[in-house]
C-alpha cells in the first residue's frame, strides 16, 4: 500500500492554490442561474498573481443580503438570526448536510448569567410542551446569578485545571463581556426554533466554575419523527450496539435523567431543530461547496462583498452515488466547479476550526502534524472539514488571530479516547448513517479497565507507557469545582478570583495530566526526517483477551479491509500484515515479536520495571492465538485559536479596526476557551443580528 | 516476506520459516505435578503441518516431552497446527524458562525447525485458603465471573461471586477485574486461611461530547 505522508494536504492543495482566471469569469457568469451585478472587468494583476479575487472584476452568481459560510453551531443560528431580521440569506457548506460538528456533538449548551432555563428551573417549572419531567437538579443558590457574574467566571485569572493550565485567564474581556450579555437572549431565541432542553445539569467544560448552566437538547421518542411535535422514532435516534441513522449520525443517549422517560438526548436534536427552522423561514443552502476565498474590496481595504467556492460532493465510496442532505428544501443543487456568491450585507465565517487540519495543528503541537490523526467527526465532516479554511480565507484578508495558545487550555482538546480500530475514535457511529463506508468500522470501545489486557506499541513496535493510564483524561475546569478539576474547593465552595486557587500548594496537590499520549507522539526509532512523524499507535491483544473480557471484535466494530484491525495465527504474521494494511505504517514493526516476549516474562515476574504495570491492575500474557492489532488513534476533538472578533462578532484585522461586513464564530473565531456549543452558538446570534443591520453594499 | 521463502544459497534447499506458538500455560503449577499447554506451529507459507512432531525442553535443554500437531488448523487461524500436551512440572521452585521447537529436526524439511520459549511458574503446594467475594458496589449483589489475581494465581469467581485459592504464605496484592467495573485491589498478607470482601464500582462512562 502506499504510504501517506500528508494525503489530506495534497488533495486540498490544487483547488485552494487555484487562481481565478478572467477566462473562468465569463464561463461562470455565462452559465449563473442567479445572479445581480454585472460583471466589471479590471486588470488586477498584482491581485491575481497574489491569487486573490479582484472584486470589480467578478461576476457574481449568486447574491444575498447574508453570506455564511459554514452550517453548523455558528453559521445555522446566524442564518436564522439574519432572516429573522429581514436579511436574505445563503448558507454554503462544505459537507453534503447541514449541521457540522454540532450534528455530531453532545447537545450540551452551557450558557448562564440569570438565562431563561436557569430561572425556569429556579422557579421550578417545567417546559411549555409538559416533556421535561425530572425536578430541578440544583439548588436554587447554584442557579443564581447574573451576567456580571458570568463575566466574571468567564475572565478569571485564578483558576487553573488539574494540568495547571489556566482555561479562563486569556479569554478576550469584550468577547465574553458580549458572551454574558447575550446567553439569555440566545437560549430563548434557541427555544424559539425547536430546540429542547432539559433540566440545567452542572456546566459544561470551561463554561465557569461558580454555577450550574448546561443543559441538554433532546426529542422524545415517539412513533414519527416530527421537529414540530419534538418527537423522534427509535430508529432515528439509533440502536445501541447496532445502528444510527441519517438524522443522527451518533447515538441519542437515554435522557431520563435530566428529561424524563423516553427522551432522547445530542446534538442531532439541536441541529436539526435549527436546521428545520432554517428552512422553513427561506434561507437557500449551497451544499457540497467549499469556501475557498473571502473577497473584500481590497486584499487589505475595503468591505468584505462575497465568495468564491468550489464544487466538494461526496461520493460513497461502495456505490459511487453522491450523498445527498437528509432534507432538501431550501437547496440550491449547483454543481459548477468555482461559483462568486455575493454578500450585500455581510459574510459570515462558521466554518469551524482548525483541528483537521494538520499543519494548521502543528502550529501548536508539532508531533500533531502526522497526517495519520484526525478530527472527530472526520467521516461524517469529509476531508475538508475542520480544514481551517475560513481562518486562512480571513487571514488573507487581513484578520487578525487571537487565543492561538489556547488549545491547550481544554483537557479534551487532543486525547485518546479509548476505542480501538477506527480512524476516528471519538466517534460511535454504527452503520446507517451516510458516511459509515468512509470509517468502515464503529470500532472496539473500551472503558480504561479493558486496557489491562492489551499492551500499547508504537510504529516499530515498542510499547510506550502504561497502558492502564492511556485513556485516563484530565478534569475540564467547570461547575462543580473540585479538586479533580485543579481546585482546592468543591462545588459552591469555590471562590472565584481567590489566589489561593492558582497557588503553587494547591497545584501541587491536584495536578494530574496524563501523559500517555506525550509519549505516545515521541519520536521513535521509525521517525524520519523532516517530519519525524510518530506514526500509528497499536493496541496489541490476543484471542485470550478478547474472550475474558468479551469484546466484540466483528464488523461492523472492525472492519476487515479498512486497515485498522489485523489478526493473524503469530506475531511475526502480525506485523507484516500491518506493514502491508496500514496506509500510515511506514516503517515495520521490526521490535513487536521482541517486546511480546518481554511482557510475557513481566507478566511471569508479576512486574513490569519498564512503564510500571502490575501495581494497578492484572497482567496477562499475550500468547493465545490469533493474534490481533488495532489501531489505537488519538483524535484532535475541537480547537482553539481563530480570527479575532470583537463583542459584535466582527473581525477585527491587524490594527484592531474590524473588518467592514466579515463576522465569525465558534471555532473559526478565538479568545474564547469555552467548549463546544454555547460560545459559537452566542457567536452566530450576536453575527447574525449584526450582520442583518449592516448597510447593504451598491457593489 | 513470508510468502516468498527465502533461498540460503544457489543450489540449496529452500527452507520454509516456521514460526512456533504456546499458549494455556497455567500461570502457576505445583512443584512435580502434572499440567497442560498448547503448542502450535505455522509456516510462514501456510504449507499443512498435520502431523508434524514437535517437542518441548526443558532450561537445560533436556527433551521433556514430545506430541504431534493435530490434523487440522487450530479455530480461528489459517494454517496453524496445535496439540495439547501434557507435561510435569519439575521439582524445583521458582520461574523456569522452557522451549518448543517444532518441527522435530528429522521431520522438518522442507521446514526450518522454529522455536520459541515460555515461563513456567513452580509453586511448592500452597496451605492457606483464600476466599475472595466479588460484589457490586451499589447494589451489593454479586459479581460473577470476575477475575482473581493473587500473582501468579489466577481464578474466577463462581456464580455465587465467590473464589478461592490455595496459596503459599507471603504478601501479595490481591485483584478483582471485571469488565466494566473499576479493578478492585488490596495489599494481603497471607499467614493462614482467610476471607475478604471486594466491592467493585461501575467504571465512569467517558463523556462524549
Amino acid at each position: 500500500m502506499a504510504k501517506r505522508r500528508d494525503a489530506e494536504q495534497k488533495n486540498r492543495k490544487p483547488r485552494d492554490a487555484k487562481s481565478v482566471s478572467r477566462r473562468d469569469f465569463v464561463k461562470s457568469g455565462a452559465a449563473a442561474g442567479v445572479g445581480g451585478a454585472a460583471a466589471v472587468f479590471s486588470s488586477s494583476g498584482t491581485a491575481l498573481a497574489q491569487g486573490v479575487s479582484p472584486s470589480d472584476a467578478i461576476r457574481w452568481d449568486y447574491e444575498a443580503d447574508v453570506v455564511v459560510i459554514g452550517g453548523g453551531c455558528t453559521g445555522l443560528p446566524a442564518a436564522i438570526r439574519a432572516r429573522d431580521l429581514g436579511a436574505s440569506v445563503i448558507v454554503v457548506d462544505q459537507n453534503f448536510d447541514l449541521g457540522g460538528k454540532m450534528l455530531h456533538s453532545g447537545g450540551q449548551v452551557s450558557f448562564g448569567g440569570g438565562d431563561p432555563l436557569q430561572q425556569r428551573d429556579i422557579r421550578g417549572e417545567g417546559d411549555p410542551e409538559g416533556f421535561v419531567k425530572v425536578p430541578r437538579l440544583h439548588s436554587i443558590e447554584e442557579l443564581t446569578e447574573d451576567t456580571d457574574f458570568l463575566f466574571r467566571d468567564h475572565t478569571d485569572w485564578s483558576v487553573m485545571d488539574s494540568a495547571a493550565q489556566a482555561p479562563y485567564r486569556y479569554n478576550e474581556r469584550e468577547l465574553h463581556r458580549a458572551y454574558a450579555d447575550n446567553c439569555g437572549a440566545t437560549r430563548t431565541f434557541l427555544m424559539q426554533n425547536y430546540v429542547r432542553f432539559g433540566r440545567i445539569s452542572g456546566t459544561h467544560g470551561n463554561g465557569g466554575m461558580s454555577r450550574a448552566r448546561r443543559a441538554v437538547t433532546f426529542l422524545m421518542e415517539g412513533t414519527t419523527t416530527d421537529i414540530k411535535k419534538g418527537t423522534i422514532t427509535r430508529q432515528d435516534a439509533g440502536i445501541r450496539g447496532v445502528s444510527s441513522s441519517h438524522f443522527a449520525p451518533r447515538f441519542m443517549e437515554d435522557g431520563s435523567k435530566v428529561v424524563g422517560p423516553g427522551a432522547r438526548i445530542n446534538g442531532a436534536a439541536l441541529s436539526r431543530g435549527l436546521e428545520f427552522a432554517a428552512r422553513e423561514k427561506g434561507v437557500r443552502f449551497i451544499l457540497n461547496r467549499h469556501m475557498d476565498e473571502i473577497i473584500r474590496e481590497q486584499q487589505f481595504s475595503g468591505r468584505v462583498v462575497g465568495i468564491r467556492a468550489s464544487y466538494s460532493p461526496r461520493v460513497d465510496p461502495q456505490t459511487g452515488r453522491r450523498l445527498e442532505s437528509l432534507w432538501q428544501n431550501g437547496n440550491i443543487d449547483e454543481r459548477r466547479e468555482t461559483v462568486y456568491i455575493r454578500a450585500r450585507k455581510a459574510v459570515i465565517i462558521g466554518s469551524g476550526g482548525h483541528a483537521n487540519n494538520p499543519q494548521f495543528r502543528s502550529t501548536f503541537y508539532p508531533a500533531f502534524r502526522e497526517p495519520a490523526f484526525v478530527s472527530s467527526g472526520w467521516a461524517l465532516l469529509g476531508p475538508r472539514g475542520q480544514d481551517a479554511s475560513g481562518i486562512i480565507a480571513g487571514m488573507r484578508v487581513g484578520a487578525n488571530l487571537a487565543g492561538m495558545h489556547q488549545n491547550l487550555s481544554y483537557a479534551d482538546t487532543f486525547h485518546f479516547p479509548g476505542t480501538l480500530a477506527t480512524r476516528d475514535p471519538y466517534t460511535d457511529m454504527l452503520p446507517g448513517h451516510p458516511t459509515f463506508p468512509f470509517r468502515g468500522s464503529t470500532g472496539i470501545v473500551l472503558g480504561p479497565n479493558s486496557y489491562q489486557h492489551l499492551i500499547v506499541v508504537n510504529q516499530v513496535g515498542r510499547r510506550f507507557f502504561n497502558e492502564m493510564q492511556v485513556v485516563i483524561r484530565r478534569g475540564g475546569a467547570a461547575f462543580p469545582a473540585a479538586p479533580s478539576k485543579g481546585q482546592p474547593n468543591s462545588g459552591m465552595a469555590h471562590k472565584p478570583l481567590d489566589w489561593r486557587n492558582a497557588s503553587v500548594e494547591n497545584i501541587r496537590k491536584t495536578y494530574d495530566e496524563p501523559n500517555a499520549i506525550h509519549a505516545a507522539l515521541a519520536m521513535n526509532e521509525g521517525s524520519q526526517a523532516p517530519d519525524y512523524f510518530s506514526g500509528p499507535i497499536w493496541a496489541i491483544f490476543d484471542r485470550a483477551a478478547v474472550e475474558r473480557d468479551k469484546w466484540n471484535i466483528n464488523p461492523p466494530f472492525t472492519s476487515p479491509t479498512n486497515g485498522f484491525f489485523f489478526s493473524a495465527d503469530t506475531l511475526e504474521e502480525l506485523a507484516v500484515k500491518i506493514q502491508k494494511g496500514h496506509e500510515f505504517q511506514r516503517v515495520p514493526l521490526r521490535y513487536l515479536v521482541e517486546t511480546i516476549k518481554k511482557w510475557n516474562a513481566y507478566v511471569d515476574q508479576g512486574s513490569d520495571p519498564e512503564f510500571g504495570r502490575g501495581s494497578d491492575a492484572p497482567m496477562y500474557r499475550i500468547e493465545k492465538p490469533p493474534f490481533y492489532a488495532a489501531t489505537l488513534y488519538p483524535v484532535w476533538h475541537d480547537s482553539y485559536g481563530g480570527l479575532r472578533i470583537n463583542g459584535r462578532a466582527q473581525v477585527v484585522d491587524m490594527q484592531g479596526q474590524p473588518i467592514p461586513g466579515l463576522y465569525a464564530g465558534g471555532e473559526a473565531s478565538g479568545g474564547g476557551n469555552q467548549h463546544g456549543l454555547g460560545r459559537a452558538l452566542v457567536h452566530g446570534y450576536i453575527a447574525g443580528t449584526n450582520a442583518a443591520g449592516e448597510p447593504t453594499g451598491t457593489r | 516476506m513470508f510468502e516468498d521463502p527465502v533461498g540460503i544459497g544457489a543450489g540449496a534447499v529452500q527452507l520454509h520459516p516456521t514460526s512456533v506458538v504456546a499458549w494455556d500455560i497455567p500461570p502457576a503449577v505445583v512443584a512435580g505435578e502434572r499440567f497442560r499447554m498448547k503448542v502450535g506451529v505455522k509456516c510462514a507459507s501456510a504449507c499443512p503441518l498435520a502431523h508434524v512432531p514437535f517437542a518441548v525442553y526443558d532450561d537445560g535443554g533436556a527433551r521433556v516431552a514430545a506430541g504431534t500437531l493435530g490434523g487440522e488448523p487450530w479455530p480461528g487461524t489459517a494454517a496453524l497446527y496445535a496439540a495439547e500436551i501434557e507435561l510435569t512440572a519439575p521439582a524445583a521452585e521458582g520461574l523456569h524458562t522452557w522451549s518448543v521447537r517444532g518441527p522435530d529436526a528429522e521431520a522438518a524439511a522442507p521446514h526450518a525447525v522454529g522455536s520459541t520459549t515460555f515461563g513456567l511458574r513452580v509453586v511448592n503446594r500452597a496451605d492457606h485458603l483464600v476466599t475472595v467475594e466479588a460484589v457490586d458496589k451499589d447494589g451489593q449483589t454479586p459479581i460473577a465471573g470476575a477475575r482473581v489475581v493473587m500473582h501468579p494465581y489466577h481464578v474466577e469467581t463462581d456464580e455465587r461471586g465467590v473464589a478461592t485459592l490455595r496459596v503459599a504464605k507471603g504478601t501479595y496484592r490481591l485483584f478483582v477485574s471485571q469488565t466494566r467495573y473499576e479493578t478492585f485491589a488490596l495489599p494481603l498478607e497471607v499467614e493462614g486461611d482467610l476471607t475478604t470482601r471486594a466491592e467493585l464500582s461501575l467504571e465512569p462512562i467517558l463523556e462524549r461530547n
